[in-house]
């Protein structure tokens, strides 16, 4: 999953080494968090979200393989 | 990559002579070697808009040919050479179009059948073939890629990449109502253009499932248009995504009763059918 989401992301932004994605264990299933640089922001969002969507949906693809719960959150970076 | 001269290639450009050049330069030819035939003479538009591209046609004449060639094109998973093959877009119900694409994968000794797609596109498809294949093997999905290119758009002459993604039990890739398929083609073609800093404007495709569904689509427009005749009232279709709604307009385009028209907004967006 971690590996799926950090290569669209660095393939997507300016500051590929800005990016951070973790793996977190939550209450329903597992959760990726996502950081990037700030100016990076509304690219990984997209317009009305279509970015950070379309992503969520790759993911689910490889989460229903693995038979697992996951979501995607974009979080504040610092 | 192309060290060997090709048979045939169809090059496009601004203008006539600019598709020609470019042509040449990808035969490594020179002009007394080829055939020209000008496909499409291209036109400039009205302040860029409706601008379409020169599109011609180089064949090497008789006895200068050298060796059939082989297109390159990567795949996924099997390593076997396939020639990226034109694949026609179901625009029209006028003659029911071949529903397989990229069908001819055989060499033939006889027939040239090779038409490579201008540089540009080249390009394109190589980086969209590698950054495919990465996201499918990093989803889990084991599949192969077969590229090719669709043939003149009918209404602008223009040509784009299809990467055919075929394998087992593709339909979770697919999702309901292709949203799956959308969004991979979407994330890809933001990727491809981040890297080679352009616009992609390549078409995934999952087993022929666009092909299939530009025929139904086709067959629904027909359907409804008669529908429409017959009741002698408008009729609405289900929200469609644009280039969904793409194909319905073009379908009934030059209809002799009826028009189309998309009303709505964002998801909502639908086409009418109405009676001239």
């Amino acid at each position: 999953m971690k590996e799926l989401i950090e290569y669209i992301v660095k393939s997507l932004v300016d500051h590929p080494d800005d990016v951070q994605v973790a793996e977190v264990a939550g209450k329903a299933g597992i959760v990726v968090e996502l950081r990037v640089a700030p100016e990076d922001m509304g690219r990984i969002i997209g317009k009305n979200g279509r970015v950070i969507n379309s992503i969520r949906a790759l993911l689910q693809v490889r989460a229903d393989k693995l038979g697992q719960q996951v979501s995607l959150e974009v979080l504040e970076g610092d | 990559m192309m060290n060997k001269k090709k048979r045939e290639y169809e090059a496009q450009g601004k203008t006539v002579e600019a598709a020609i050049e470019s042509g040449l330069a990808a035969m490594r030819a020179t002009r007394d070697e080829v055939e020209i035939q000008v496909l499409d003479e291209g036109s400039r538009g009205l302040l860029g808009i409706g601008s379409r591209n020169a599109v011609v046609k180089l064949t090497l004449k008789q006895g200068l040919v050298q060796e059939e060639p082989v297109a390159p094109v990567i795949t996924a998973a099997a390593p076997k050479p396939v020639s990226p093959t034109v694949v026609e877009p179901m625009t029209t119900l006028s003659a029911p179009a071949p529903v397989e694409m990229l069908a001819d994968e055989e060499e033939d000794e006889e027939e040239p059948t090779a038409v490579s797609s201008a540089p540009i596109l080249d390009e394109e498809a190589a980086v969209a073939q590698e950054i495919l294949t990465n996201l499918l093997q990093k989803m889990a999905v084991s599949a192969t890629i077969v590229a090719g290119v669709t043939a003149p758009d009918d209404l602008t002459g223009e040509r784009v990449n299809v990467l055919d993604i075929r394998g087992e039990d593709l339909r979770i890739l697919i999702g309901q109502r292709g949203d799956t398929l959308s969004a991979l083609q979407y994330i890809a073609r933001l990727m491809v253009g981040h890297r080679l800093h352009q616009r992609a404007n390549f078409v995934i495709d999952i087993e022929g499932y666009r092909q299939r569904r530009e025929v139904a689509l086709a067959k629904l427009a027909e359907r409804m248009a008669q529908k429409a005749i017959q009741q002698r009232r408008p009729i609405s279709l289900e929200p469609m995504p644009p280039h969904e709604r793409r194909i319905i307009h073009m379908t009934l385009r030059g209809h002799q009763r009826v028009y189309t028209q998309s009303t709505g907004e964002g998801d909502r967006r639908k086409v009418r059918i109405l009676l001239k």
